[in-house]
């Protein structure tokens, strides 16, 4: 009976079912890999797309802030604030201006130039 | 039995086999075949091509002032398929646009799925509605991103400048002339778009990233600019002329220093502007120019040496019978020299000056100054002037011609003229770029200066010169242009206003003034037209009287500001009201 029993039993190949179940572990974690790795890509997708919004977002701001400085400087509206009194020209004294360049000549008699042409005083 | 079973068997696998095949065929049709059809189909559910606007180029100033850029704003759209409340989008969204509700509600209840709410809608604005909209989940409302044009100096240059269309194409001014620069080239992406019309990133597909528009640099100097729209302004207000116009320009190399035109309008309010404000009236208005003309025909006579600068023209004391006409001088003159024709502005000498080159080759002369032909300058729409060949000339045109009658020329074409003088008689192509770059600041084209021709030799330019010294002096009709240490070289021009019905208008003149300093060295040629100027007493009507003046408060300031070295005596300028009794100018 023992005898016979042992007969029937199914003979377990334990290198044939290690092999198989590397070979499945296997490709489950390829697959899980896959997954895993496909989702990671729809996520740095999405990731890259909400950066590329907050830059655009950026750039429009960045233009807009540049519109309003070139409104604000423009020379209309820098002589509508000098006309409304808000700034204020003050001239150069003389003893500020440099010239690079000396006049040609400057006799005793000669003409009282619109501009200094005296080296400064250092 | 046994055998009935077998062909069972057979006639089942045989259909199986058949029916499996079937499907093969019917796959390898789907999938090969049919292919392209079907991704064609299936593509145009799912991926769509994203236009990547590029953006329009700057304009900028000689000095990189900004003349013209962009803002960008949202056109805020509405797909009605998608609408889901819209009670409440007509609220939030009518609130905030400040649309009225029953025009917006209108609107999103026609006929139509893709409805256009309101365009530029500013960025901040589109912001807090989409917040607003997001945080109430009203879904169908969308932004796209857009662009408009401002311009900073509002009306300053506007005419120069021009402005662009609705499809953000020039339509005036450099915006029109430099179109092909400014106007970038747009990029393009296909993506791929889930069921919630999401941006699937992943299966991106081709892509081509736009170009910005090059950025143009003019010649203009906004701090000559500003001289000129102030001197402007004020001969506005004081003479209220119909149209006026100022021109300075760089005799050495043709560039425009400023330019400026009234009427004129705002270039950020474009809408509001009548044609007749648009019009850049120095180079689209044709006009007599008058005794200006004059330094044309005594050019002819001495580069033809036909007349030295003192030889003596016999001017008939003030009247001379020619081809059946009298033709008059303001004031009766016996002889004079030739630079004395100039100083005085005779007609009678001006004309006898003609006669003596001769019909043809004074034409020739007329051409060589580039009348009659457009300067080329990179604004659009410019006229060539008029100039009948002398094959269609009457009896009397080679006495009308030579004092500016008869012919029409742009205030620009006389410019350049005076230009040629001041530049030892070379004739510069006038310009107003001055470079283009790239967005990033890299210069990809600078303009040269184009000599056209040599239109008379240096030595008759000099002549030229000396004589028009004298027309800013005591002696000439100009001398309330003079600029306080200075020597300038003009000439006055007054020119009855022709009559579109025919003749010339009663009372009515073209008053001008055009020169350059300093006379030895020119640093910039200056042009002043008014049409039609109103003085409170008529016999001060004249181009050296009221142009004048302006051109010597441009200049003065114009010196100022270039550093230019004083190298005359300064003297105290003659009020207007003594030039005036000292020396009737010429009509």
């Amino acid at each position: 009976m023992n005898r016979s029993r042992h007969r029937d039993w199914n003979r377990v190949d334990a290198a044939s079912l290690a092999r198989w179940i590397v070979l499945t572990a296997f490709l489950a974690l390829a697959g899980l890999s896959y997954v895993y790795l496909t989702l990671q890509l729809y996520h740095l997708g999405d990731r890259k797309k909400a950066l590329e919004n907050e830059l655009a977002t950026l750039r429009t701001q960045n233009d807009v802030a540049s519109v309003q400085i070139a409104a604000l400087t423009s020379r209309s509206a820098l002589q509508r604030r000098l006309k409304e009194g808000y700034l204020k020209m003050i001239p150069i004294s003389e003893h500020n201006i440099v010239r690079l360049t000396m006049p040609a000549s400057n006799g005793e008699d000669a003409i009282q130039p619109v501009v200094n042409n005296q080296p400064a005083d250092r | 039995m046994k055998w009935n079973s077998r062909i069972r068997c057979a006639l089942v696998c045989f259909a199986f086999t058949a029916l499996f095949s079937g499907f093969s065929f019917r796959l390898i049709y789907l999938h090969m075949i049919k292919h392209d059809e079907y991704a064609g189909l299936a593509a145009e559910k799912h991926v769509y091509k994203q236009i990547i606007y590029a953006e329009r180029g700057a304009i900028f100033d000689a000095n990189n002032e900004v003349l013209a850029h962009n803002v960008p704003v949202e056109t805020v759209v509405a797909d009605a398929s998608h609408l889901n409340n819209l009670d409440a989008i007509v609220d939030l969204v009518g609130d905030e646009l400040k649309i009225p509700a029953r025009e917006l509600a209108a609107k999103l209840r026609g006929d139509r799925r893709y409805i256009v709410i309101k365009r530029e809608v500013p960025e901040a604005l589109a912001v807090a509605l989409r917040e607003k909209l997001r945080v109430r989940n009203l879904r169908g409302v969308y932004f796209e991103h857009d662009a408009t044009r401002i311009y900073p100096n509002g009306s300053m240059l506007c005419h120069v400048i021009g402005f662009t269309d609705f499809d953000h194409r020039g339509i005036q001014g450099v915006e029109a002339s430099m179109e092909e620069y400014l106007h970038g080239q747009d990029g393009y992406r296909y993506i791929e778009h889930n069921r919630a019309g999401q941006e699937i990133v992943l299966y991106r597909g081709q892509e081509r990233a736009p170009r910005n528009g090059y950025q143009v640099h003019l010649t203009v100097d906004l701090n000559l600019q500003n001289i000129v729209e102030n001197e402007i302004d004020s001969a506005m207000r004081e003479y209220a002329p119909q149209k006026a116009t100022i021109i300075l320009m760089r005799p050495q190399t043709g560039e425009i220093l400023a330019m400026a035109n009234r009427p004129n309008f705002d270039l950020n309010l474009r809408a509001d502007a009548k044609p007749e404000q648009m019009k850049n009236r120095a180079i689209i208005d044709m006009m007599e120019p008058g005794s200006t003309f004059k330094i044309v025909t005594a050019a002819a006579a001495l580069n033809e040496h036909k007349v030295g600068p003192d030889s003596m023209i016999f001017c008939e004391n003030g009247v001379w019978n020619f081809g059946g006409s009298a033709l008059h001088d303001h004031r009766p003159f016996g002889e004079l020299s030739v630079q004395d024709i100039l100083v005085k502005s005779s007609n009678i000498g001006a004309a006898k000056l003609a006669c003596s080159v001769g019909e043809q080759k004074f034409y020739e002369y007329i051409r060589r100054f580039g009348f009659g032909e457009r300067t080329g300058i990179e604004l659009p729409g410019e006229i060539s002037g008029l100039i009948r060949p002398p094959q269609s000339w009457s009896k009397i045109s080679i006495t009308r011609i030579p004092m500016g009658h008869e012919i029409g020329v742009t205030p620009l074409q006389m410019a350049v003229a005076m230009a040629a003088i001041a530049n030892g008689g070379k004739l510069i192509t006038p310009r107003m770029v001055k470079s283009i770059s790239s967005d990033d600041g890299k210069t990809l084209s600078s303009i040269s200066p184009v000599v056209l021709r040599q239109a008379i030799s240096p030595q008759t330019a000099r002549q030229i010169g000396d004589a028009l010294r004298g027309v800013v002096s005591d002696r000439g009709t100009a001398a309330a242009a003079a600029v306080a240490g200075f020597t300038i070289a003009g000439k006055t021009g007054t020119a009855q206003k022709v009559d579109p019905k025919g003749g010339y208008e009663k009372g009515k003149y073209v008053v001008s003034f055009i020169g350059y300093l300093p006379a030895d060295h020119p640093e910039f040629v200056g042009l002043v037209v008014l049409d039609d100027a109103h003085t409170h007493k008529p016999e001060l009507n004249y181009g050296g009287l009221v142009a004048g003046p302006i051109f010597s408060r441009i200049a003065e300031q114009a010196a100022r500001y270039l550093d230019l070295q004083p190298r005359e005596e300064i003297r105290k300028a003659l009020p207007v009201e003594r030039v005036a009794l000292t020396n009737v100018p010429p009509r």
